[in-house]
């Protein structure tokens, strides 16, 4: 549906440089990036009111290059959603609205249907977020550019606006390219995630593929990833199947083991990696603490002991020392009260090879 | 103790000087004007009924001036709005042309401007030919009057459109708009409080314009050149009447500003 293909593009201070992927017709893409990186300039060059200065875009198969903007089929909602003041609610709707069932349709599902009759002065940050959606929906667009939409909604009202912007991505066929800080979010909507930092994209893939398995240690920390230890990685040969979880012996053909040094820590891992200095990445979702040694799968085994114990709501987060490496764990906080977690304990911290990640 | 009552007089010292000199400023712009309009505004008014000159005068004025604005905001609507979206080679060259007949003398600007649509240049000699007279006709006051203030026209509105986020216009083309379309229904709406208060200056501007048009157009005489005409033909007496009458046109746009003013504060 849309490709871009070493797109660059300047605006003001924010530039685009050699940018390229595709979504497919119907595919749902978030792009991810810090502030700065470029990525509401990456959909006005989508939606085309912005030229790019090199490479090449296509819009539904075609040379988006003499595309304008009101030819293109493209719904695009910004995150201060820039409705007409000088409109009320109800015109800013029907603005390009394809018909009035389509109007309705859209203004219902993104529950602005009580506010038509009201001047747009009136409404609420997440109000007019709303109002936005439901105008670009109205158009009935082929092409959803959408930038931190739902940024300015209550906890409650963003999850039913997303999932009813999904509903809509589906029903009507759309293929939507959606801008967020939110890698959760990405997660909850994206079919394809594309990194953006520094106007490049990093990497783009599915959510789990960037998630589990980040291109670069930059990519990794711009994700979250709270251990990135650096090191050097030795190949082992070929797994064992027992490395790999519940996968039968003639599953192990592919999966190479390596051994990872890192600070007098040797890590192992199964993958298909390149030996040399590098970087090893867990996520602490994927660490296990326990107050014994367990016996279980987990390659991964290191007594350490606590140094910070912070609770966040559902989630803590548990610091612990290993040989003077610091490792960041998260448990639900139901099992860390279970566990009597405090600085000072001596743990042991457990992960599975499959869980080690090396870039 | 004694270094705190002195390190206190002094900025209450300098709060003092400020608002004095402030008032003076005041004083002397205010002044003049109230006592003209104070001994002679009600003058004005009754000669208004009993002078025909002075009726037909002020009459030739507003229409001049506003035949000038509406010349002006044609014609400098689409250039300010260049100047406010486009990013040129030359922009700022074209500014500086747009701004010279705001600094130049205004006798210097209707020289220029004799020049240009005398009856023996090229411009003026061909008005005559298809039987138009520009010099010492209300064409003549209307250039004038054009070439003075248009400038104060472009710099309103672009400064209108500027404060008008083009994302407006690019959401509005996403929806189906055609840039023409997206300006007609989105930006000139509201750009629209700006380019009034903009051709509200204008006009005020054209109104009390003296020094080109007496070098065009002596006759017929605008407000401004007949209040100088009775004051070296019949003195300050005979020339206060008019002057207070054409101070009191000049409050008109002073009102509509004001009318504007509150609302647009809103929008921002």
């Amino acid at each position: 549906m849309i490709r871009f293909d070493g797109i660059a593009a300047t605006k003001g201070r924010f530039e685009l440089r050699d940018v390229t992927f595709a979504l497919d017709p119907g595919a749902y893409g978030v792009v991810i990036g810090p502030a700065g990186s470029g990525k509401t300039t990456l959909l006005e060059v989508a939606a085309g009111l912005l030229a790019p200065s090199a490479g090449r875009l296509e819009v539904g198969g075609v040379d988006a290059h003499a595309l304008p903007p009101e030819d293109r089929r493209v719904g695009l909602v910004y995150q201060h959603a820039f409705l007409f003041p000088h409109l009320s609610v109800r015109e800013n709707v029907a603005y390009g609205a394809a018909d009035d069932a389509t109007l309705d349709e859209a203004a219902a599902r993104m529950g602005v249907t009580e506010l038509m009759s009201r001047e747009v002065r009136g409404l609420s940050g997440g109000e007019r977020q709303l109002v936005a959606l439901a105008r670009a929906l109205a158009r009935r667009p082929r092409l959803l550019l959408l930038d931190e939409p739902f940024s300015a909604l209550d906890p409650r009202r963003r999850a039913v606006i997303r999932r009813e912007v999904r509903a809509l991505h589906g029903a009507w066929g759309l293929t939507t390219l959606q801008v967020t800080h939110d890698f959760a979010e990405a997660g909850m909507l994206g079919d394809q995630a594309i990194l953006l930092d520094g106007g490049r994209v990093l990497q783009s893939g599915t959510p789990a593929e960037v998630f589990r398995r980040p291109a670069s240690p930059y990519v990794a920390e711009f994700l979250g990833a709270e251990n990135v230890l650096a090191g050097a990685a030795r190949d082992l040969g070929e797994a064992a199947p027992d490395w790999i979880d519940g996968a039968p012996a003639e599953h192990a053909h592919g999966h190479r083991a390596f051994a990872f040094d890192s600070e007098g820590l040797t890590l192992y891992a199964v993958g298909d990696f390149a030996a040399g200095a590098g970087h090893a990445v867990i996520r602490a979702e994927e660490i296990t603490l326990s107050r014994d040694q367990r016996h279980d799968s987990a390659r991964n085994r290191f007594a350490g002991r606590v140094i910070e114990v912070v609770t966040l709501g559902a989630l803590t987060r548990v610091t612990i020392e290993v040989r003077g490496v610091p490792i960041v764990a998260a448990l639900t906080t139901r099992s860390a009260t279970e566990l009597a977690l405090e600085p000072g304990l001596a743990v042991v911290a457990s992960f599975k090879a499959m869980a080690v990640h090396l870039c | 103790m004694s270094d705190a009552p002195r390190s206190r007089a002094l900025p209450r010292l300098l709060s003092v000087l400020a608002a004095l000199a402030g008032s003076l400023l005041l004083l002397f712009l205010a002044a003049p004007l109230i006592e003209l309009v104070g001994t002679s505004g009600g003058e004005g008014l009754r000669r208004l009924g009993t002078d025909a000159e002075l009726r037909g005068s002020l009459a030739l004025t507003a229409l001049c001036a506003t035949t000038a604005t509406l010349l002006g905001a044609l014609g400098g609507t689409p250039l300010a709005y260049m100047l406010a979206r486009r990013d040129f080679p030359g922009r700022a060259v074209l500014s500086a042309v747009l701004d010279l007949p705001l600094l130049i003398p205004h006798p210097v600007a209707g020289i220029a401007l004799l020049l240009l649509l005398g009856r023996e240049s090229a411009v003026g000699g061909a008005a005559l030919e298809f039987g138009f007279r520009i010099i010492g006709t209300p064409l003549g006051i209307v250039s004038a009057m054009l070439f003075v203030s248009a400038p104060l026209f472009v710099s309103g509105a672009r400064e209108a459109f500027a404060k008008v986020d083009a994302r407006y216009e690019g959401v509005a083309r996403t929806l189906g708009d055609t840039p023409w379309r997206a300006f007609h229904r989105v930006t000139l709406p509201l750009a629209g409080r700006g380019l009034l208060a903009a051709s509200v200056v204008m006009w005020a501007r054209a109104v009390s314009e003296f020094g080109a048009i007496v070098i065009l157009t002596y006759n017929p005489k605008v407000a401004s050149v007949l209040s100088y005409d009775r004051f070296t033909s019949f003195g300050l007496s005979e020339a206060l009447p008019v002057a207070a009458a054409l101070a009191l046109l000049a409050l008109l746009p002073l009102t509509v500003l004001r009318a504007l003013r509150p609302e647009s504060r809103a929008e921002r």
